[in-house]
């Protein structure tokens, strides 16, 4: 089991800052990639994630989560507070989108994901084709309920309504999991 | 309002998932809030939960490693703060939206620009050379500074009396380093012999008809353009910056006909 890095940063130990930029780096960087319109608007977000970071480092508890989803957590937060300010006319796109091709995402390996990640991939495995690619395309690639319908062709409200129904089933299919696996250690 | 219902407990779901991937308006938040204040924290974190599952599963961190001067600033960032013992967030931008400055407040802005353009008198010796464009270095200094300047000003730019159709962007600003920079996007693409920018930047402690020359510019990309501030004098307290397009090399005397953006501090 990885060994907390917040709590340690914390306690203001500065190797731990060193640790933390190692560990989750290219967790944020990718995920501001992603999710901002702009290079330089993602190295501003990143900024201002890992200042959120240190200042809420003491907020992490072990027992509530993998520490990485935390990082996530707090991560698209902002991300999503940053892309809502920067949203005019015309619309914000993600870095990634600018080119006209939306890659599909790569599922990280069992060995490198925490459990959290392991579960979710197993659970979205579950969810029909049209659902999974729905949430690709508004959790990955930051699309907009708006842009997602003229992308797709599905109406407005039934990509709304599929995006809740995937949502909550992998909520559902990841709160059995957990249950399981404190249970019994069983593992999706 | 009742969370007991269906809708109520329908329309608590559909606020929590658009939060999480599109971001709600002021109004949805206040909805949220209300929401929020009558049911378990936890519910809340749920879907919160899985999303970021999702984004730790789709994460590619080895392929997309953190870049080598952002790593750097923000680890001297967070080791002067440890230094200090204190792990204190950076002070909060002032930020200025766009709407804020295009309701009550843009008639006084106009007003004071047009005012203090008319009779614009430059202030110190004007470089004749325009401020050069060096995107990647000046995104490179510019995420520097805004990672270790305390007194950062960050305002966003607003129409101005000519605006130019999507143009955009914004001005970061540190007193304390006499330093700064503009973003634009969608800003028109000049010819610098025959028109270029000049921004203009008033100070509280100078006459609003001699605003201080911040540098005359060109825009040759139609991607974003990040561009240093060259202020010819010591700016105490910014609280507007404008942007007007003169002849090439700029003006000591504006006529103010063009004047495509505003940044308003607070």
């Amino acid at each position: 089991m990885q060994v907390s890095i917040l709590p340690r940063v914390a306690r203001g130990e500065t190797n731990a800052i060193d640790e933390c930029l190692d560990q989750y780096g290219g967790l944020v960087w990718s995920l501001a990639c992603r999710l901002s319109p702009t290079t330089s608007d993602a190295e501003d977000a990143v900024q201002e994630i890992f200042v959120d970071l240190w200042r809420n480092a003491g907020r992490f508890r072990e027992d509530l989560g993998a520490e990485v989803t935390f990082v996530s957590t707090l991560a698209r937060r902002r991300l999503i507070d940053r892309q809502r300010k920067l949203r005019r006319n015309p619309e914000p796109q993600s870095i990634d989108e600018t080119d006209g091709n939306l890659a599909a995402p790569q599922s990280r390996s069992r060995m490198e994901l925490a459990e959290d990640g392991i579960r979710a991939t197993a659970c979205l495995e579950k969810l029909r084709q049209n659902e999974r690619e729905l949430l690709e395309l508004s959790i990955y690639h930051g699309l907009t309920q708006t842009r997602i319908a003229e992308q797709t062709g599905v109406p407005l409200g039934t990509v709304k309504t599929l995006i809740r129904r995937a949502l909550t089933q992998l909520r559902n299919c990841m709160q059995v999991g957990s249950r399981l696996h404190a249970e019994g250690g069983v593992q999706l | 309002m009742s969370i007991s219902g269906k809708s109520d407990a329908n329309r608590w779901e559909e606020l929590q998932i658009a939060r999480l991937l599109f971001g709600l308006s002021l109004e949805e938040q206040a909805e949220f809030d209300e929401f929020a204040r009558k049911m378990p924290a936890e519910q809340a974190e749920l879907f919160e939960h899985v999303v970021a599952s999702l984004d730790v599963a789709w994460s590619d961190p080895t392929s997309m490693p953190l870049p080598e001067h952002l790593r750097n600033a923000i680890r001297s960032r967070a080791l002067e703060e440890l230094t200090t013992k204190v792990l204190q967030p950076v002070d909060k931008p002032t930020l200025v939206s766009v709407s804020a400055v295009r309701s009550g407040k843009l008639p006084w802005v106009v007003a004071v620009v047009c005012m203090a353009l008319t009779v614009l008198t430059l202030v110190s010796t004007r470089s004749i050379e325009p401020v050069k464009q060096v995107s990647r270095d000046a995104a490179q200094l510019r995420a520097e500074l805004i990672s270790a300047a305390k007194d950062l000003v960050q305002v966003m730019w607003a129409d101005g009396p000519t605006p130019i159709s999507g143009a955009g962007g914004d001005v970061v600003w540190s007193p304390s380093q006499q330093q700064g920079f503009m973003r634009f996007r969608g800003l028109t693409m000049n010819t610098p012999t025959v028109e270029q920018y000049q921004l203009w930047i008033f100070d509280k402690n100078q006459s609003e008809q001699t605003p201080i020359d911040g540098g005359v510019f060109d825009i040759d990309s139609d991607q974003e353009v990040i561009i240093p501030i060259q202020a010819k004098l010591r700016v105490r307290e910014a609280y507007l910056f404008a942007i007007t397009i003169e002849k090439p090399g700029g003006v000591v005397v504006s006529s103010r006909e063009r004047l495509p953006l505003l940044a308003a501090v607070n």
